[in-house]
């Protein structure tokens, strides 16, 4: 018994980890900013993991060029026959849309429709290299303009939130991190806010916070609400493929597919600045 | 050049883990060559000496990650001392040794990050998925595990990794 407490490893390790407690819990609050010495680290590592992603991206399109030509020109096909469709389709969604602001202006109806975002493109140059959080790295950071807490996009849809920014790279935190929780609402029928929480999963998320008497039903699409002052309203975040009945009885959840294939997202948009619409600039246009 | 190797291993292994192994991994689960490289740290040289070099490599995950610093830091130093105080009662030679060892690292981090969170941050949301994850890692692990095994119980006995001044 006196032999250990004559130990002094053991003191130092005590102290050590009292240390690292202190720092863990100080560090564990939310931080604007990251400390000098992270961001050395972190920067360190982008020119590594930018050439990285480069090659894995050439590698692809080596490999591309060798693939089945023909199942290639049918994709084609393919791809021109939807591109034709999808501009018809906006052709009519454009009157709607004029249709829409003419009688919000009749009704004196503030508009809110999202139309203005202010867009940086951005490479994925990493992952998280943990199973605990799920999280990708970009190529630009404080130095391009790239802010803490702004929304990332991408085609598909909402992909996340800037978690932290270096000098040139930022971490994205996803939505299926089990940290980050989005408001959502169906996008057909705009009813029924709830929370679309990540699971930790890449293919997974969960909505929760669902009043008993919801319409939610499968194959229903999830956008963001809006209700937080991150996220605009309206980007897609995915599509319910289960409704259950939470066990107060009170309470629907559902699970929902992600719109956005995060194992495969090599580009995504930092929302830099957003605007909604007015009616006058829709004349203008 | 042995330091510098030391300190070259863990950053290759953060460097690896976000871009190479994100691209294959196995249900979402990548391996934690940073805790590999631990393991048999911890396994050949003195409980001290593993220790201190497990809370560097750690740190440096911390300091990456940009989130909770002293997290990864303090799982891992907690178990290099763990394999420290049994690495002289094993025979080192039997690769099965370093095997468990990355099995049993892989669990126990598991626990501990879990414990720590609950400790510093109150609450953690687990489930089966997570579950399922410390599954696939550790044997993830375990394959990557053996021809680090075999690389670095070499350069430890006689290549770039021997400790100064040692006869064995």
């Amino acid at each position: 018994m006196f032999k250990l407490f004559g130990n002094k490893f053991l003191w130092l390790l005590l102290l050590i980890i009292i240390i690292f407690l202190a720092l863990m819990n100080s560090t564990a609050a939310h931080r604007d900013n990251l400390t000098l010495v992270e961001k050395i680290v972190r920067d360190a590592y982008v020119p590594m993991q930018s050439g990285v992603s480069r090659f894995m991206g050439n590698l692809d399109g080596w490999t591309g060029t060798f693939s089945d030509k023909n199942r290639l020109q049918q994709k084609i096909k393919e791809l021109e026959a939807e591109n034709g469709k999808l501009a018809l389709e906006n052709q009519s969604l454009r009157e709607y849309k004029q249709e829409s602001m003419r009688l919000r202006r009749m009704l004196n109806f503030e508009d809110t429709s999202r139309d203005r975002y202010d867009l940086l493109a951005a490479h994925v140059i990493a992952r998280s290299p943990n199973n605990w959080y799920k999280c990708i790295t970009i190529d630009r950071g404080s130095r391009q303009g790239v802010k803490k807490d702004m929304p990332v996009i991408s085609p598909g849809g909402l992909v996340g939130l800037v978690a932290s920014v270096s000098e040139n790279s930022a971490q994205v935190s996803l939505i299926t991190d089990r940290e980050m929780a989005v408001g959502a609402i169906i996008q057909e029928t705009r009813e029924t806010n709830g929370i679309v929480e990540g699971l930790g999963d890449s293919n997974q998320l969960r909505m929760i916070n669902i009043p008993y008497y919801s319409k939610i039903k499968k194959s229903d699409l999830i956008v963001s609400s809006g209700l937080s002052a991150i996220y605009p309203p309206g980007i897609m975040i995915g599509t319910v493929t289960e409704v259950a009945r939470e066990p107060n009885g009170l309470l629907l959840s559902a699970e929902i597919r992600p719109a956005v294939n995060f194992d495969k997202l090599e580009e995504v948009l930092v929302v830099t600045g957003y605007q909604p619409e007015t009616g006058a600039e829709v004349e203008e246009e | 050049m042995r330091i510098l190797v030391l300190i070259l291993l863990p950053w290759l292994a953060i460097f690896l883990q976000s871009t190479f192994f994100s691209i294959y991994s196995i249900k979402g689960t990548i391996p934690d060559l940073v805790l590999v490289f631990v393991t048999f740290f911890a396994l050949f040289n003195r409980v001290e000496k593993g220790t201190a070099y497990a809370l560097f490599c750690g740190l440096l995950e911390d300091l990456y990650m940009g989130r909770f610093i002293g997290l990864n830091a303090l799982s891992k130093g907690l178990i290099a001392y763990i394999i420290g105080r049994t690495q002289g009662n094993v025979f080192k030679e039997n690769i099965f040794v370093g095997l468990f060892s990355v099995l049993l690292a892989t669990v126990l981090n598991s626990l501990f990050l879990f414990l720590l969170s609950i400790v510093v941050f109150e609450v953690f949301h687990i489930d089966t998925s997570m579950l399922n994850s410390i599954l696939y890692q550790a044997a993830y692990n375990a394959v990557v595990a053996v021809p680090i095994y075999i690389w670095y119980y070499n350069s430890a006995k006689g290549g770039v990794l021997k400790t100064p001044g040692r006869v064995k």
